[in-house]
């Protein structure tokens, strides 16, 4: 700032605010500092650590006794597994499902926005997944896909004998069969969040949009929609961390994995190869592959949040 | 254009409770109607039925030769401005004003036109790429007039537009609501529970208590000639005095309280109905203005004590106390948006410079035809 001649400046009215205001800051950083270290103490011990750990572990033939070092080399024989590739692929596929579950998630919303008829019986119905383990939900699938489960049976007796088929038993129809599962445990939390977005927009929007001429419809596009944007954002990451690292129990369940690695994820590919072989360094090193597929994700949640604000 | 008809309209809900009770009201082409009352007297309940966001429970609501009744909003061909405006959050100015038109199908350049010509009207040109969260208050409040105006429509319906924003933006918005209604023609329901802006704005204003129509006309009809005590108390700032009075058996000497004055034979004439009030009580009002301080003895006066002066600049409010017992209005008085809500027994308008003071005990003077009678029990005003 250039001070022209002849002005006075109030001295001591500058030095009360450059003085002050730096050391109030500074009081107030080591406070910050000081209250946050505890935290940051625990993350550094239980998280941190055991990253870097694993980063070395990943670089080794660690078998769960002793480690050998054999530096990267581990990530390019990785990467030039086919099987990881197929891992990778099952997810890929198991990712299809994400938007699948958010549709569900926002119609049923919807709906149940509308108070519909029975809005509370379907409301309890949508919901109860969620408080259910994945187990239990595992069973469930067993229950509808395996050669004489529900599906079948209700295939049959529409007369469509033709179309029964072992679920289970082939991979890409275990993978289907995985993935609907999957869609069924989330699409009550999806509905959850989605009804809590539509509980923030204002009636009046709508009253305002049918004035105006809007349909249900109409007023769904171009109102709902883009209203819940956040709400959209955030059901799509935490469903695709949910594909990435929350299928195990669902998988151990109902598949093992198999039918021929047709619906091991990259999660379960962990525990096979480290508790399965004893490759604790080839599961050390495909932890870090999920951990740098998830972050990237939580970047990407990150980013359009912010973009949608 | 259009005009709207209310014949026997009726709201009443699931639980029982009827909140329009038999409401006849008409507004023709062009007119502005505002329909005026405390909260919960059903004004915004008969809008939302006007605009097809309530069902009318019974009775028939026509736009011109046609009933409404069953007729979804989409299809009334109506506007509507709302008290929150209801702006839509995600779209630009632009986008707000011209959404209307979009869902028509109307093509990009008329719709920008017309965006363009409402906005110029309403001095948007500048906001047109803003979102409402980046606009204040007042701006909002022309966005949604925009929005209104835009669509030419046969009716304009008005929440309590203007109640969101401060005084001197709200005079200002009342001023410029009323010029664009002249300049559009468009039959108006205008709802407000402020009697200034029902006043100052309405060709003819609606006064609702409790569901029901208490009286409808003119602003100076209304503030002149009120129909019962509750218009008399609700229209006119500060409200009305009313007095518990006795009329004697000579039919002019008026006793309030331990004092009495004496009503001039014109007047008892003009007010024919007071003959059979001879020897009974009823209820006198008397606005502020037609009480003079300090009071002559040309003129009937009575004494009162000074409680409280509220200085104004232009005038003072003088508020004194009388042994007369006044009467409240029900449902008025709690709901009164004036700020003249203190508990004194009466209120004067005098000049700035009266040299009256806290305690002193004053003479009041009184414009005796400017007094307004009622009956005791009804509340209705007695004139012939």
């Amino acid at each position: 700032m250039s001070v022209k001649p002849g002005v006075d400046l109030p001295e001591t009215s500058q030095e009360s605010v450059a003085g002050k205001a730096p050391s109030f800051n500074r009081d107030r950083s080591r406070t910050g500092i000081l209250l946050v270290l505890p935290a940051a103490a625990v993350v550094s011990v239980f998280l941190l650590v055991p990253i870097g750990e694993a980063i070395y572990y990943s670089m080794t033939n660690w078998n769960g006794l002793s480690a050998q070092w054999e530096g990267p080399s581990t990530y390019v024989t990785m990467f030039k597994d086919p099987l990881f590739w197929r891992v990778l692929e099952n997810n890929a596929v198991l990712l299809l499902a994400v938007p699948v579950t958010l549709m569900c998630g926002v119609t049923l919303a919807a709906l149940l926005n509308e108070h519909v008829w029975g809005w509370r019986i379907f409301r309890a119905a949508i919901i109860v997944p969620t408080a259910v383990s994945w187990v239990v939900l595992g069973v469930v699938g067993i229950q509808a896909f395996a050669q004489n489960g529900m599906l079948n049976s209700m295939l049959g007796s529409l007369g469509l004998h033709f179309l029964e088929h072992n679920w289970l038993g082939s991979p890409l129809s275990a993978l289907t069969a995985v993935a609907i599962t999957f869609v069924y445990s989330l699409v009550g939390v999806n509905t959850l969040i989605f009804v809590t977005g539509m509980a923030t927009i204002d009636p009046s929007v709508y009253e305002a949009a049918r004035l105006d001429g809007a349909t249900w419809w109409q007023s769904f596009t171009k109102l709902t929609v883009p209203l819940l944007k956040r709400y959209f954002v955030f059901t799509f990451v935490i469903t695709a961390i949910s594909a990435f690292s929350a299928l195990f129990s669902l998988i151990f369940t109902m598949t093992s994995g198999g039918p021929n690695y047709g619906t091991t994820t990259i999660e379960f590919f962990i525990y096979q190869q480290a508790f399965g072989t004893g490759a604790f360094g080839t599961g050390a090193l495909l932890g870090i592959v999920l951990l740098v597929i998830l972050s990237s994700v939580s970047l990407m949640q990150l980013r359009l949040m912010s973009r949608s604000e | 254009m259009a005009t709207v008809n209310l014949e026997n309209i009726k709201k009443s809900y699931a639980n029982g409770f009827e909140a329009v009770h038999g409401l006849d009201l008409s507004v023709g082409e062009g007119e502005f109607m505002v329909l005026v009352g405390p909260s919960g007297c059903g004004k915004t309940t008969v809008l939302r039925m006007v605009a097809g966001l309530e069902e009318v429970t019974s009775g028939t609501l026509r736009f011109g030769n046609r009933v409404m009744n069953n007729v979804p909003p989409r299809d009334r061909d109506i506007a509507m401005i709302f008290q929150n405006y209801a702006l839509y959050p995600h779209m630009s100015v632009s986008d707000n004003i011209g959404f209307a038109l979009k869902l028509r199908k109307m093509p990009k350049d008329v719709i920008s036109k017309q965006v363009g010509e409402a906005a110029g009207i309403l001095g948007l040109i500048n906001w047109l790429d803003q979102k409402p969260g980046q606009l204040s208050g007042g701006q909002r409040q022309r966005v949604a007039m925009g929005r209104a105006i835009v669509r030419e429509p046969s009716v304009f319906l008005m929440d309590e537009p203007l109640s969101n924003l401060d005084a001197k933006l709200r005079v200002q918005m009342r001023v410029e609501v009323s010029r664009i209604q002249r300049r559009l023609g468009v039959a108006t329901f205008y709802v407000t529970h402020d009697q200034t802006e029902a006043m100052t704005m309405g060709d003819r204003v609606a006064v609702l208590n409790n569901g029901s129509l208490q009286q409808c006309d003119v602003p100076q009809v209304l503030y002149d000639r009120p129909n019962n005590i509750f218009v008399a108390a609700f229209i006119g700032s500060p409200s009305m005095n009313l007095y518990e009075a006795f009329l004697g058996s000579n039919k002019t000497t008026l006793s309030l309280g331990s004092q009495s004055i004496e009503l001039t034979d014109d007047l008892v004439k003009l007010r024919k109905g007071l003959n059979r009030y001879a020897g009974k009580k009823l209820i006198i009002g008397v606005r502020p203005e037609h009480l003079m301080i300090p009071g002559s003895n040309d003129q009937p006066y009575l004494y009162g004590d000074v409680d409280l002066i509220e200085a104004l600049g232009s005038e003072l409010l003088v508020h004194f106390s009388i042994d007369a017992r006044r009467v409240h209005a029900s449902g008025v008085q709690e709901d009164l948006d004036t700020g003249f809500s203190i508990s004194g027994e009466g209120v004067a308008r005098a000049h700035a410079r009266t040299n009256v003071s806290i305690g002193n005990r004053v003479q009041i003077g009184i414009y005796v035809e400017g007094i307004q009678f009622f009956d005791p029990t009804s509340g209705n005003a007695i004139w012939d």
